[in-house]
């Protein structure tokens, strides 16, 4: 749980459409002042869980409320608070960029007086100025995504939500769009969606992690850093007998522990997967300590996934006590 | 009510900012005009009554091509998860909608003005029954667009919207034709009420009557209801 007030809060929320579960009895907060990462692979209740705390749905079971606000029945009333920027920016095509922007800001409530330097804030955090005038339609993927965070930002609203904020933007977009998103979180609450890990790692205080509907953890970014440590594997395949290789391979500095295999259909074959450190020339160490004295045949460095790291996260919460 | 009008706005502005608006008022008004024109030299009367006639079906024809979009067009361009986000209740997006395209059926009439303009200079109309003719005609535009909304607002393809909302549209104007095949008062008067066509005659005659006014603002108001709980119901 966050030490600063809790400005979004899910309490045993659960989701279903129909006969089919979607979030289960899921409960976390974010605080005011916090930038919580949303981490899951494509398909693992991301975007349900924000739609419900958008108030766009409403959950089957338990409570999701925002700013003191329960989002199934005054969810207009919190509205106001909440910024949200949904995976496929919602934008009209056929207005150019000032007339959409306006609007947003007309039905956020943004007195009339005080429109044109709402909308200015806005486009100049979100590097719009360019396409001030152009039509929607003309808008490049980037220029779509980042109206759609400046949307979110008109009316200066309590909360943020944002589900992958980033997806296709160009590495300087990318930068940029933190930048924008850090100094938000500074004195806001944001619930950033992602499947990157980096981009959780590098601009949130706390990681909740997410699959098939369920709270596998929530951990701080330090915690997922281990993780992702804990998920590098570098695998060979080399002809040698297995206690000797298995000494060697152990003496090697940044290989953690092994397991040994037979190759299938050809047992003279060992196959063999190392636990490694993060750095990087672990695997040139373990080539060399191997091919000088036996035949390697393949070496690859196996790059942590979310697959992976669920995984590991999965593991850990089969074990009372050790989830975070 | 800020919200209802900002959704207004953002309605007229995206109608206009498409070729369908223009599209339908040309039509429309092309329509008109062949039809008057066509019916003053046929009766040689100063008379509105058979271009009203002539007005109401090609409105019905018209109508689902301004409502399909109302909300199929917000689902395909996933804007309504915007609308559904941003501090709008039901009722304030199914109304700014609804005025919206009101806005465009009073255009379209606004347009027929010039109709009377030689109707006037060369005869003598009974203005009551023209001035009751076009209460009737927007009358009915109103629960047609209530309507189609309402179906729009079920699926996200445009064209099915269109084509539910011009059956059940001429389902309604020419359910009053049943009446001949029922020996049952019963259903003859249901029939006959629930038939557009019939209500719409007694306007044209000149017959502001308070059931027909009511029927046209009930069946507007039914269809914005289901619209709105639609909405809520979708949550």
């Amino acid at each position: 749980m966050s030490s600063s007030p809790a400005v979004i809060v899910l309490e045993s929320v659960s989701k279903r459409y129909g006969s089919k579960a979607i979030i289960h009895d899921l409960s976390f907060t974010v605080g005011k002042g916090e930038i919580v990462g949303f981490l899951g692979p494509n398909g693992a209740g991301k975007t349900t869980t924000m739609r419900m705390i958008a108030g766009v749905t409403v959950a089957t079971f338990g409570r999701v409320t925002v700013a003191g606000y329960d989002m199934a029945t005054q969810n207009a009333d919190a509205a106001r608070q909440i910024g949200y920027l949904p995976e496929h920016p919602p934008l009209y095509d056929t207005l150019d960029v000032s007339a959409y922007l306006r609007f947003v800001a007309k039905v956020k409530g943004v007195r009339r007086a005080a429109i044109p330097v709402e909308l200015e804030r806005v486009t100049v955090a979100c590097r719009l100025e360019a396409v001030y005038r152009h039509e929607v339609y003309k808008l490049s993927r980037g220029y779509r995504q980042r109206l759609g965070l400046a949307q979110a930002l008109l009316g200066k609203p309590e909360v943020l939500l944002l589900d992958e904020p980033t997806a296709g933007l160009d590495p300087g977009q990318i930068q940029e769009t933190r930048e924008v998103i850090r100094s938000f979180g500074a004195d806001h609450a944001v619930l950033l969606s992602t499947h990157i890990l980096s981009e959780v790692t590098l601009i949130c205080r706390r990681v909740a992690i997410i699959n098939h509907g369920r709270l596998l953890a929530i951990d701080s970014p330090s915690g997922l850093e281990r993780a992702v440590e804990q998920t590098n594997r570098v695998t060979l395949q080399v002809t040698a007998p297995a206690q000797a290789l298995r000494e060697a391979l152990l003496s090697v500095e940044g290989v953690s522990s092994l397991e040994i295999h037979a190759s299938p259909g050809d047992h003279a074959v060992l196959t063999v997967d190392c636990q490694v450190d993060a750095r990087d020339g672990v695997e040139a160490l373990i080539a060399r300590a191997v091919a000088s004295r036996w035949d390697l045949h393949r070496l690859e460095r196996q790059q942590p996934t979310l697959e992976n790291i669920f995984l590991k996260y999965v593991k850990e919460a089969s074990l009372p006590g050790e989830a975070a | 009510m800020s919200g209802t009008l900002a959704v207004y706005q953002k309605e007229l502005s995206t109608y206009f900012r498409s070729p369908i608006a223009y599209y339908v008022v040309a039509v429309f008004l092309l329509g008109t005009g062949y039809f008057f024109l066509y019916n003053i030299f046929l009766t040689g009367e100063a008379t509105m009554a058979e271009t009203f006639q002539n007005m109401g079906v090609l409105l019905l024809t018209l109508i689902p091509v301004v409502s399909m979009r109302l909300f199929s067009a917000e689902y395909s361009a996933r804007t309504m998860e915007l609308l559904l986000a941003l501090p709008l209740t039901p009722w304030q997006i199914v109304l700014g909608k609804y005025f919206g395209a009101v806005t465009m059926l009073l255009l379209m009439t606004v347009g027929t003005l010039i109709d009377l303009v030689p109707l006037y200079l060369f005869g003598t109309p009974e203005t009551t029954t023209v001035l009751s003719g076009y209460v009737g005609f927007v009358l009915l535009g109103m629960a047609c667009l209530a309507v189609g909304q309402f179906f729009s607002s079920l699926t996200q393809n445009q064209i099915v919207a269109a084509l539910i909302t011009a059956s059940v549209l001429l389902g309604f104007w020419f359910v009053g034709h049943l009446q001949n095949f029922q020996t049952s008062y019963v259903l003859r008067s249901l029939f006959g009420y629930l038939s557009f066509a019939l209500h719409f005659a007694d306007f044209i005659r000149g017959l502001v009557r308070t059931e027909a006014v009511t029927f046209y603002l009930v069946v507007g108001a039914i269809a914005l209801t289901l619209n709105a709980s639609y909405l809520q119901w979708r949550r």
